[in-house]
């Protein structure tokens, strides 16, 4: 209020927002809390779900990159938060949530030593020396998983889509899941595992355990003209033509005139323009194909045609299903029938069109170089499907990793436990402020066992007692002891109950999270410049610096 | 929601138009969760059973539908929130991959939801209780396949079959006549058939309906019907042994479909151009006929010049046929579809018995009847009744017999109907609970509670006292050891559902149970709302 005594020397465009020095830091720190909490009860195998409404969508979801996206959070530190849950989708497509949570925890254990007038930099390089440390003592307690024999390697990868599927609404039926998906992953070329390669198609209708998965391409029957129904339906290794070319009887070129100067030339060009249809037709008949699909609309006069000539086709086909069947059948794209060349057709074991649910699908089976495949979702609401296809995603996207890094840490919050242990153990031998901070940074890890017991509805001080006393007895017995939400005395060894998880999602979270908070300390002003005038409206009436009354919750 | 504030007070904005959302948490999001679900559920569950009563619902435009079909009333309530969305999404996959129990499942939905949220005030962790429903489900289901009969479909000239129609006929507006409907529907589902792969392709048979005349009018014809008139109105009006035209380009000159324009420069060339056209039309007709056609039907409009030469050539005509129709009839007389007059040849022609225009009462509205088709692989459902609302109902109505005849040739497996079958996974359900020491216990024994409620809600329906009926159908299937104790809803005197031959299919029992605990759990697994502040 004092900035109404003096005069004010006016450098930025009025209704500028500017704070700073510590309280921005620390104000930062409550925004980051305040969109962390709304993520804290997703974590662990008793994590709620969130419903969030935005417009007349509905979205229900436990991952935590989703959640904080359709928050819409416009604060520009807690925006930080946001963004590193989004990387850590995108890098590792697993473990947004804790990601989030860790952030913030650190931030949260740093906020003392702010107000207390520590320098935020000292702070930063005390979180970075215990990443340091953090990141090279979990390389050395990974357990680099045994791949010798092809079964030891499938196990691993059901045991680690089993662990992500664990929050999930697919919990129940994680068995069945983290088969479908670690068999839909060892389609893939091991060399690159496109996840794109792998599609996810939604049904609605059906139990979930009525998924099932294609190996090859499955898509949805497309539009279809009159005489379609008249076609095949099935063929056994059919010969399959790609086209990005409408078969359809239509002016050549856009904007053309011709000028027609006789009666009789009037059928001429009639003719004209149906001999330039067939004559593409022909082509593809010649060539022997069996199956057309194309990206570009497939007409009734061609729908007829093929049917005539007992071949089937499909219009308007997906440009994402269209790549996957290329990749599967080894099937080229033609953009031309000018010179079609038997060659580039693609083949696969079995085609047929099969009705799942409401719905007719198109499955083309047994691809020979099937480098992919497709998953079919059932399941009773629209949201559920959805959120189950999130679900299956991370689960892909952690087995992917599980394939090309073959280190695993135990769950279940035993490696941030054992992280911390190490921490705190190194903190002893420091002097400095830095001791301090490390504690701090192994205080901070210990958020993830304890958010898991407390959405587990366990006691969390209780539980958290037991697993340090567990840790400290150290030793490779104590290493691994987790979370158990189901025995009774609320801890177990997470490794040998196969809660199992990439390291590589670990040192992600570690770095992303660390990096994050590090950046939130760093900032010690804001400017924001004032929207265009509607922004006032927004501003909650009331006398500065007092809450207005019944506002606070 | 509720804004938060720094450590000097001042309030700052964390989420884009913050002010304006509603964040529900915990308990709160729960129960309010729960509450508007019950609210949907508690409307449908009058309409339970053969007793059931039918909704009247008006559209914004002022239609009025009367139903007592789950799916369609809660796809017309238009519901606005989220969790109720849910529900109505339930009803309609149940439509979509079963097509019956549409409203059993929403009331099963309901119950279940009414039993977690006195879980929830004991104070048991939502989680537990979505589990215990999860294993109760599995119990229960395991325990439907241990019940469920074969049932010959073939024997009785299908009676098994018109029993099931029947049953699922039962609770509809069209109840009296439901012996007659049902055996409509079982010929026409048997007619398209695929009995080798078990498939019955739904697309083949067309139902549709004309007001006036009474239900009882409604009849089954083994071809086609189209809302078509002959293109002329002195055509013959009936061809017997008809070859059919099937043309999918108009009785028009052919238009290029490049731009193009004609200049005519001298009288001569327009009286060339005008002969032209005319030769056109004497060639179009003269292909059908010299083809050996003795109809055509035409995908698109005729010229009136065409229309004339047609019926000076003795050759009956119908224009706009649906590209739906044209299909249809193309699969059921083996017709091939001709885009061009040049391609008529005569073994794309289609063979039906019998191609007539049939009129309706007094009213000038006119229909085509294909008949004997050369191949019976469509067929057409034609309802009657005496307003627009019951021939509505009475489509879904038998839609439904017909999705129930479907699953039925796909798996012949059958449960008794009547509450029986919910009946006697509930004392499964019961006694497993027993077995289980942990906190799921009282999940599973409350998801038997809830499987009860929907013999209770039929008993109520019926006006019959629901707990003295549930009671003693309980206490007999126990004692007798008879799973196929039920409410007898008829009157009928037997509660054994076997005697009164109440049927349903095992898969539809099965997909409802699947499917209503798959979205309580759901439910159940969200503790936080958040949403715009204004609904």
């Amino acid at each position: 209020m004092s900035q109404f005594l003096q005069p004010t020397i006016l450098l930025l465009r009025e209704g500028t927002d500017t704070s700073q020095g510590r309280a921005q830091i620390v104000s930062n720190i409550n925004a980051v809390q305040a969109v962390a909490d709304v993520v804290k009860s997703t974590l662990g195998p008793r994590g709620m779900d969130k419903m969030i409404q935005t417009g007349p969508k509905v979205t229900i979801s436990n991952d935590g990159a989703t959640i904080l996206n359709l928050l819409e959070v416009v604060h520009p530190a807690a925006r930080v938060l946001v963004d590193i849950a989004k990387s850590q989708d995108d890098e590792v497509g697993d473990g947004t949530t804790s990601t989030t949570l860790l952030a913030a925890e650190l931030l949260k254990e740093a906020k003392p030593f702010i107000e207390e007038g520590i320098h935020p930099q000292i702070v930063i390089q005390g979180y970075r020396k215990a990443l340091e440390l953090a990141l090279e003592k979990l390389e050395g307690f990974s357990i680099n998983i045994s791949r010798d024999s092809p079964e030891d390697k499938r196990n691993t990868l059901l045991k680690c889509a089993q662990t992500a599927l664990n929050s999930k609404l697919l919990a129940n039926t994680k068995q069945f899941f983290s088969e479908l998906v670690v068999s839909a992953v060892e389609k893939l070329d091991p060399n690159i595992l496109d996840r794109d390669l792998i599609g996810i198609k939604n049904v609605t209708g059906g139990s979930v355990t009525d998924s099932f998965l294609v190996d090859g391409v499955a898509f949805k029957k497309t539009f279809s003209y009159a005489g379609f129904e008249q076609q095949p339906k099935r063929f056994e290794n059919p010969k399959i033509c790609l086209l990005n070319l409408e078969l359809e009887l239509k002016s050549e070129k856009e904007n053309a005139e011709i000028r027609i100067e006789k009666p009789e030339e009037y059928q001429q060009i009639v003719d004209a323009e149906w001999a330039l249809i067939y004559e593409k037709l022909e082509t593809i008949v010649k060539a022997g194909a069996q199956i057309v699909l194309s990206k570009l609309p497939i007409g009734d006069l061609a729908t007829q045609y093929f049917a005539d000539r007992n071949i089937f086709c499909a219009g308007r086909v997906p440009q994402e299903d269209l790549l996957r069947v290329q990749k599967a059948t080894g099937g080229q794209v033609q953009t031309t029938v000018n010179g079609l060349n038997p060659e580039t057709f693609g083949t696969c074991g079995l085609f047929e069109e099969v009705q799942v649910g409401a719905e007719r699908y198109n499955l083309f089976k047994n691809c020979p170089q099937s480098r992919t495949a497709t998953i079919v979702l059932r399941g009773g609401a629209e949201q559920f499907i959805q959120e189950a296809e999130r679900s299956l995603n991370d689960a892909i996207m952690i087995v992917r990793r599980c394939f090309k890094a073959n280190k695993i840490v135990a769950g279940g919050g035993a490696i941030e436990l054992e992280l911390s242990r190490y921490l705190r153990h190194y903190a002893r031998s420091v002097t400095g402020k830095t001791q301090y901070i490390v504690n701090s940074y192994a205080k901070a890890l210990e958020v993830i066992p304890r958010t898991i017991a407390e959405n587990a509805g366990l006691n969390s001080i209780e539980i958290m007692n037991k697993l340090r006393q567990r840790h400290a007895q150290g030793g490779d017995e104590g290493r691994w002891y987790g979370v158990d939400i189901n025995g009774q005395s609320g801890v177990c060894d997470t490794h040998s109950s196969f809660v199992w998880e990439p390291s590589l999602v670990k040192r992600n979270a570690l770095c992303s999270a660390t990096e994050a908070a590090c950046a939130i300390l760093s900032i010690d002003e804001t400017v924001k410049n004032p929207k265009s005038d509607q922004d006032t409206k927004m501003k909650p009436k009331g006398q500065p610096g007092r809450p207005p009354m019944g506002m606070r919750r | 929601m509720s804004l938060a504030f720094d450590d000097y007070g001042r309030p700052y904005i964390i989420l884009r138009e913050q002010g304006s959302k509603k964040r529900m948490k915990g308990l709160e999001a729960y129960k309010s969760n729960i509450l508007a679900a019950k609210a949907i559920a508690n409307t449908l569950s009058s309409s339970l059973g053969p007793k059931g009563m039918d909704k009247m619902l008006v559209s914004p435009d002022g239609d009025v539908s009367v139903t007592n079909d789950g799916a369609t009333i809660v796809e017309k309530m238009e519901i606005q929130h989220p969790t109720a969305k849910l529900l109505v999404e339930l009803s309609q996959s149940q439509d979509a991959e079963i097509g019956d129990g549409t409203t059993g499942v929403v009331v099963l939905a309901g119950k279940l939801l009414e039993q977690a949220l006195t879980l929830l005030d004991k104070g048991i962790h939502p989680l537990k209780i979505s589990d215990g429903f999860d294993r109760a489900c599995d119990v229960a289901i395991k325990h439907l396949e241990t019940i469920s009969e074969e049932i010959d479909i073939q024997a009785n000239e299908h009676e098994a079959l018109i029993q099931a129609a029947c049953t699922a006929l039962g609770s509809k507006v069209v109840s009296k006549r439901k012996r007659e409907l049902g055996k409509i529907a079982v010929t026409a589902v048997l007619d398209v058939a695929d009995l080798n792969r078990k498939d019955v392709n739904l697309d083949l048979i067309k139902i549709q309906t004309k007001t006036g005349g009474s239900v009882e009018d409604t009849r089954l014809i083994s071809g086609i019907l189209i809302d078509k008139d002959m293109s002329h109105p002195q055509m013959v009006k009936e061809v017997n042994d008809a070859k059919i035209c099937l043309l999918t380009c108009p009785f028009e000159p052919p238009k290029p479909k490049t731009k193009h324009n004609i200049n005519i420069s001298s009288a001569e060339d327009y009286k060339k151009l005008y002969q032209q056209e005319q030769q056109y039309f004497v060639d179009m007709v003269k292909l059908v006929k010299d083809s050996g056609a003795n109809i055509a039907l035409c995908q698109w409009g005729f010229d009136d010049e065409a229309n004339h030469l047609l019926l000076q050539n003795n050759l009956p005509a119908v224009r706009w046929v649906s590209g739906t129709d044209v299909e249809l009839i193309a699969m059921a007389t083996g017709a091939r579809i001709i885009p061009r007059f040049q391609e008529i040849t005569p073994e794309k022609l289609g063979k039906a018995g019998s191609v007539k225009e049939v009129q309706f009462g007094t009213s000038n509205e006119r229909m085509l009847v294909i008949e004997n088709c050369q191949c019976t692989k469509a067929v057409t459902i034609l309802i009657r009744g005496g307003s627009q609302m019951i021939v509505d109902e009475a489509k879904r109505s038998i839609h439904d017999a017909i999705c129930v005849i479907r699953n039925l040739i796909k798996d012949n497996r059958i449960v008794y109907g009547g509450g029986s079958a919910e009946l006697a996974c509930a004392i499964q359900v019961l006694q497993y609970a027993d077995e289980v020491s942990s906190v799921e216990q009282y999940a599973i024994r409350s998801f038997a509670d809830a499987l009860e409620g929907i013999p209770s809600c039929l008993a109520d329906n019926c006006g019959l006292n629901p707990i003295t009926s549930v009671a003693q159908a309980k206490a007999r299937q126990l004692q007798e050891n008879n799973h196929r104790i039920g409410i007898d809803c008829m009157e009928l005197g037997t509660t054994d559902m076997k005697e009164q031959r109440i049927y349903e299919t095992l898969s539809s029992k099965k997909q409802q149970i699947q499917l209503a605990t798959q979205v309580v759990k759901m439910i159940l697994k969200i503790d936080d709302v958040i949403a715009p502040d204004d609904y």
